[in-house]
């Protein structure tokens, strides 16, 4: 609140988790999924499930996704982010599925899921939104400095250097303490 | 009333786009999170809770839209998209902070949007 707006900007630094630079646009979409996804499953199965059972499972079941994809991201370990890349695989391949099934067979959805017409109802967001989760997910399982391998030897450094800079990115040298402090906080 | 009623949603819809469209333009321009991009988010705040009171005093007056459980679900979910968003933005320190706010400005003009088609009486 109190910082002033002449400060350098920060965004030199590169993120450092799942959670920071855009992994923080993503996560956000992502919790705001989660939420729409049960709350519509929740509201719909609750209410009037013989509607279009079908459906309302299949609502069920992307809010499940979502709301996996939102905690792994946001947790970020090794073993999370590779329960995320599975989320966001099986969200990808719904929305296709879901989307080419509601279309060829219109009857077996009396209303709409999340992933109908390909997320059309949401502004195809649910048709982008894996495969920028993927590509940030990707871009982490690439970058050697997450590894916590106790073997770093000189090799593996330059290593690691190398395949920062290749991929424009900085490892961890490159932390400053704000970072810490916003890790902190969230 | 009636002025009031479609007012308050039509405000919130272009307040809504608007911050989206400043907060837009700060992650373009490497800003992170400042003052005047919070203030911008507290007003929209209150109008959207302003809006809350008004759909609460037509519940309370008897009238009931068809899907009720769906409204109440966006009654309470409207206010704390942003608050949410405002925090989660706070805890970035890049430009990524005013994207989470852009997105939460979409979120309140669809929001306005969705209410009005899930009530037909409140008017945008």
């Amino acid at each position: 609140m109190s910082e002033p707006m002449t400060l350098p900007e920060p965004t030199a630094s590169q993120p450092d988790s799942t959670r920071t630079g855009p992994g923080r646009l993503l996560i956000a979409i992502y919790a705001l999924f989660a939420l729409a996804a049960s709350a519509r499953a929740g509201v719909q199965i609750a209410t009037k499930f013989s509607h279009a059972p079908v459906a309302y499972l299949l609502s069920a079941f992307a809010a499940v996704v979502y709301i996996l994809a939102t905690v792994t991201l946001t947790v970020g370990s090794p073993t999370a982010r590779r329960i995320a890349v599975l989320s966001c695989s099986v969200e990808l391949v719904g929305v296709l599925a879901v989307g080419t099934w509601s279309l060829a067979d219109p009857a077996t959805f009396p209303d709409a899921t999340v992933w109908s017409g390909y997320g059309s109802g949401y502004g195809f967001v649910p048709l982008v939104l894996p495969v920028f989760g993927l590509l940030w997910l990707r871009r982490w399982a690439r970058r050697p400095g997450t590894r916590r391998t106790t073997a770093a030897s000189a090799e593996d450094a330059g290593e690691a250097a190398g395949g920062g800079v290749a991929h424009g990115e900085s490892s961890a040298p490159g932390h400053s303490p704000e970072d810490v402090v916003a890790d902190g906080r969230a | 009333m009636l002025s009031v009623n479609g007012a308050v949603p039509t405000t919130i819809i272009v307040a809504g786009i608007a911050l989206a469209g400043y907060a837009l333009l700060m992650t373009a321009l490497n800003r992170r999170m400042n003052v005047p991009l919070l203030a911008a988010v507290g007003v929209l705040e209150i109008l959207l809770l302003v809006q809350v009171g008004i759909i609460v005093a037509k519940l309370a007056g008897g009238q009931r839209p068809a899907g009720l459980a769906t409204l109440i679900g966006y009654l309470i979910a409207t206010p704390l998209v942003l608050v949410a968003a405002a925090f989660w933005g706070l805890t970035e320190r890049s430009r990524w902070g005013p994207a989470v706010i852009a997105v939460a400005g979409l979120v309140a003009a669809v929001l306005m949007v969705r209410l009005h088609q899930i009530w037909p009486v409140i008017h945008v």
